[in-house]
């Protein structure tokens, strides 16, 4: 039983909690009595005013490191939450920055963060800098933030790859797709700036000023110091992506002022290591300037990009769906000779045209008589692949492009890769409602109809034919560095897969291919290169104007070091519209490795 | 008991404080998320917290009926279902702000830590109870520890160190009136201070920040340490008589995150100033002293322990939390009873005075 002496206890327990008591009235006293002017004044004039500091994006390198994108300095300009803004600052600032009172308000209004400035405006020329500085008595609450720009330093050169930065929206801070990002973030909108945002973007430091009601600065806060964001090791190698950008603008010139192909604007190539996956260039057709998006891209610069017919801001390589037209005849050969429908010896009678489906025939009515495989690919002929085609029969072939990797992303290190479309009886049915005819299957055999690849997909195909049947996840990030160049990390990637296809029928693949750049081939001109190059044309049938000219190439034959697709929209026959590009990519490769002598004579426009 | 002899003899002290006490707390929640309705077009906080007030203020009269010495038999069973639901919440709880805390039934979501107070304190009393003769040294208290070790290191888990905090100040009035000698109140500060390195190992960091920030605000301004900083110009800025209702500009203009919750008492003393923050603290030592004078008439020491245990959590929250506002104590996250936005502390603390009203109307001075 508790006894007197325990009462005692609660008597004791009643005065400790009295002199608790005491010490919050004091502490009241203190805070609201004594020091209460003092604090009136922060609540009113403040007080606290944090600034960003903003961490400058990781540089993108080239293979040899050679800076590709940095930074420049620059300023943004921000507004200080308050409890209320002085109407006539307000007005001052927005006649400054150019913004209406009105949004101004709203930004205010819409402010949630309750210590984060309220970003205005990025990307100052230095007269509005100087002019705010000028002014910076008269508002307080204003605030200049060091705010790195983006700089891509060859303005077009390799833009598909590099993609571009921008302010982060409202909408993106909303769905999230970025992390620990605010209202004036600088986040990655396309192409690597986006894929590997996270890792560019590094982490904002901070410091905090107390002020008082003038804005003078009475005590400085610690810093947080920024983190730079981490620098991309590019697989693009400056000199092959600059040497191709600029033959490829000059031959699209070329090809619309002789009258070859008036049209010919666009253009997808893509060069890749067939031994790894490593993208070593990559062009799409027409470009743009990402610099201009960087400043708040004018409503004129951003029309003429969005008008373009051709359609500038898409990487055609990974976006652009092609029927892949003769290039496609691998993949009919090899469901042929893996199913055994087909021998190396056997010939097969070209009439003009297949006895079964006697409208189909070769392009412009040609008769090339008895053919083996070789000789088939080599020249490109339709009909025998009309009769591997009918032998096979359509699921297969849709199977062995499967193999071959259409119809999937590649998974190539950027967003937004279109899967192109693998033809097959489902497919037909889908979008038409219609059954599957004979004349589908042939359709099919050549690459046509229902058969869409991206140019990135072509190159994979073609990787696996010449590195021996593996197939590799390309790639155009070859490590990631900190900021003092030493490693951070290799970006993860699938290690390559064998494909289900044999040696032998990709020897044949691979013969048929060399055939095609020998005498009697469709791309003979090839044989003045210094190491044997194979190769494939392609014409991809186009609904609204001249047909895609498309060529694939790896080489040397030996042992192959690049894989080249290139595909000119509008082009016409693929030997003349892209073949001529795709040998200028080896030949700066070969000339690179110094078999042939430095650039001399000007090019080689051969047709 | 019939209801006349109830109502004669029920603690209307305390019944007026705690009612008083729960009015401002729908005033000063309204102004709080003020900003929050206004923009929503929807009194959401407020509606919510006057409902169940009504809900709780029901169950505490309800409550009334039942002797509360039937709380007795009932302690095992609700240390079992206290581990259990404390269990629960590790494995079903869901996380905000860094800590797994709640249980979400349906669209109600609720912190079992909370009602856990209520049950360590009944079979806390329970328990040491039916030891009180025997608790005569410094060995016979180590079993009263080891019974409220497990709830204390599963509360330590979620991480809640603000419950775990207020287990401790629970434990220590109780014992501390049970007879607990001084020295031997030295002996555990030492043992304590030895064991503060592995206490502090096992603190998650935002905790470990925010103990070095109480230390030195300047470290975070931009973190733990502008809540307090920017509590303490709220408070300051109050004056003698305050900025007026729904005026305060800190308040409303969200420099002070987390007003309604943990922060409300910056609300109270930037609004209604000096003035207002002496009527809530008055009245907050109107319940400390009902509470320990129920404690010293109960009928028995099972009363008294509980009617100690009740006053020692909300003496414990009300000077952390208040401390916490202006600057004198870390912040630990401790809502302050009866004031702060909550559904279940709010449930917890009417219950909690439910207890005390229930010992009162059974108190030693009725039998005569």
């Amino acid at each position: 039983m508790l006894n007197k002496h325990h009462m005692e206890r609660l008597h004791i327990m009643f005065a400790v909690c009295l002199v608790l008591f005491a010490v919050l009235i004091g502490r009241m006293v203190y805070l609201q009595l004594w020091r209460g002017d003092y604090y009136t004044q922060q609540a009113d004039g403040n007080r606290l005013r944090q600034s960003k500091i903003i961490a400058p994006r990781g540089l993108i390198l080239d293979s040899q490191g050679r800076e590709l994108v940095n930074n420049l300095p620059g300023y943004a300009v921000a507004l200080q939450k308050q409890s209320s803004y002085d109407p006539a600052m307000l007005q001052k600032l927005s006649e400054l920055l150019n913004i209406p009172l009105t949004d101004i308000n709203k930004q205010i209004k819409e402010s949630k963060n309750y210590y984060e400035p309220i970003r205005l405006k990025g990307n100052l020329s230095p007269e509005l800098v100087t002019k705010i500085e000028e002014n910076r008595r008269d508002m307080p609450d204003v605030l200049l933030e060091v705010q790195p720009i983006r700089n891509y330093l060859y303005k077009e050169f390799a833009v598909h790859a590099l993609g571009y930065v921008g302010e982060v929206s409202s909408y993106e801070i909303e769905q999230g797709l970025f992390k620990d990002v605010t209202q004036g973030s600088i986040v990655g909108k396309a192409g690597l700036e986006q894929s590997y945002d996270k890792y560019l973007r590094g982490e904002d430091g901070a410091f905090m000023e107390e002020v008082d009601v003038a804005g003078n600065v009475v005590k400085h806060f610690d810093t947080v110091q920024p983190v730079p964001g981490k620098n991309l090791k590019l697989t693009i190698n400056y000199d092959l992506q600059m040497t191709l950008e600029k033959f490829i603008d000059q031959h699209l010139a070329y090809l619309r002022s002789s009258g070859l192909a008036p049209n010919a604007r666009a253009a997808a190539v893509v060069a890749i290591d067939p031994r790894n996956g490593a993208v070593r260039a990559m062009v799409s057709r027409p470009g743009y300037d990402p610099n201009l998006f960087v400043h708040g891209i004018s409503v004129n610069a951003w029309n003429k990009i969005n008008d373009d017919p051709n359609y500038p801001m898409n990487n055609k390589v990974i976006t652009g769906e092609y029927p892949p037209g003769s290039t496609f005849k691998i993949v009919t050969g090899s469901a042929a000779f893996e199913l055994d429908k087909v021998r190396l010896d056997e010939m097969i009678y070209d009439g003009g045209f297949h006895p079964l489906v006697p409208t189909m025939g070769n392009a412009e009515g040609e008769v090339l008589g008895w053919l083996s495989f070789i000789k088939a690919l080599a020249m490109s002929d339709n009909v025998y692949f009309y009769e591997l085609g009918y032998r096979v029969g359509i699921d297969n072939i849709a199977k062995y492009a499967g193999i071959y990797g259409f119809g999937q992303p590649t998974g190539i290190d950027l967003d937004g890769e279109s899967t192109g479309l693998v033809a097959s009886k489902k497919v037909k049915w889908d979008i038409w409602h219609e059954d599957w005819r004979l004349g589908d299957t042939f359709n099919a055999a050549i690459g046509q109809g229902f058969n869409l690849a991206t140019p990135m997909q072509l190159a994979v195909m073609l990787s696996c034919v010449a590195n021996g049947g593996i197939r590799y996840q390309p790639y155009l990030v070859d490590s990631i560095l900190n900021a003092d160049g030493s490693m951070y990390m290799t970006p993860e990637r699938a290690a390559g897969k064998h494909i289900d296809i044999s040696q032998r029928t990709l020897d044949y693949m691979q013969q048929g291919m060399s055939a095609t750049t020998q005498e009697g081939g469709t791309a003979s001109y090839f044989q003045s290169l210094p190491r044997k190059v194979a190769g494939k044309t392609g014409t991809a049938e186009n609904s609204h104007g001249r047909d895609h000219g498309l060529f694939v190439a790896y080489g040397p034959v030996e042992a192959p070091e690049l894989v080249v697709v290139a595909i000119v929209e509008q082009g016409g026959f693929g030997t003349s519209a892209a073949g001529p590009i795709v040998y200028k990519v080896f030949e700066e490769h070969f000339r690179e490795e110094g078999l042939l002598p430095p650039e001399n004579a000007q090019d080689n426009k051969k047709n | 008991m019939d209801l006349k002899r109830i109502l004669r003899n029920l603690d209307w002290w305390l019944i007026g404080a705690v009612l008083l006490l729960m009015g401002s707390g729908l005033l000063l929640i309204d102004s709080a998320t003020h900003s929050f309705a206004v923009s929503t077009g929807k009194a959401w906080h407020v509606e919510r917290q006057g409902i169940f007030m009504v809900i709780a203020l029901l169950l505490a009269a309800f409550s009334l009926r039942f002797d509360y010495r039937i709380l007795k038999n009932y302690a095992t069973r609700l240390y079992i279902a206290n581990i259990v639901l404390l269990v629960a919440v590790m494995v079903f709880g869901i996380s905000q702000l860094g800590a797994q805390r709640w249980i979400q039934i349906g669209s109600f979501s609720f912190q079992p830590s909370e009602f856990a107070k209520v049950f360590l304190i009944i079979c806390l009393a329970a328990f040491m109870e039916k030891r009180i003769e025997w608790l005569e040294t410094f060995r016979d208290y180590l079993p009263v520890f080891a019974y409220i070790l497990l709830p204390f290191v599963l509360v330590m888990k979620q991480p809640d160190l603000g419950t775990s905090l207020t287990f401790i100040a629970i434990l220590l009035g109780m014992i501390f009136v049970s007879g607990f000698k001084f020295n031997w109140f030295a002996k555990l500060g030492v043992l304590f201070v030895a064991m503060l390195p592995a206490f502090w190992m096992i603190l998650k960091d935002y905790q470990k920040n925010r103990i070095r920030v109480f230390l030195n605000p300047e470290l975070d301004p931009f973190g733990s340490g502008y809540h307090v900083i920017q509590s303490k110009i709220a408070i300051g800025s109050g004056g003698l008589l305050g900025k007026g209702w729904l005026a305060g500009t800190q308040s409303q203009l969200n420099f002070l995150p987390e007003n309604h919750t943990d922060f409300i008492f910056a609300v109270v003393g930037e609004e209604f100033g000096f003035v207002g923050s002496m009527f809530i603290i008055l009245l907050y030592m109107i319940i400390i002293w009902r509470g320990i004078t129920i404690a010293l008439n109960a009928e028995d020491d099972f009363g008294t322990l509980l009617a100690v245990g009740v006053t020692s959590m909300f003496m414990f929250h009300i000077m952390v939390n208040i401390g916490m506002t202006v600057g004198i104590m870390p912040v630990t996250g401790v809502p302050l009873p009866f004031l702060s936005y909550g559904v279940s502390s709010l449930l917890t603390n009417v219950m909690l005075v439910a207890i005390l009203l229930n010992i009162k109307l059974r108190d030693r001075k009725l039998q005569f």
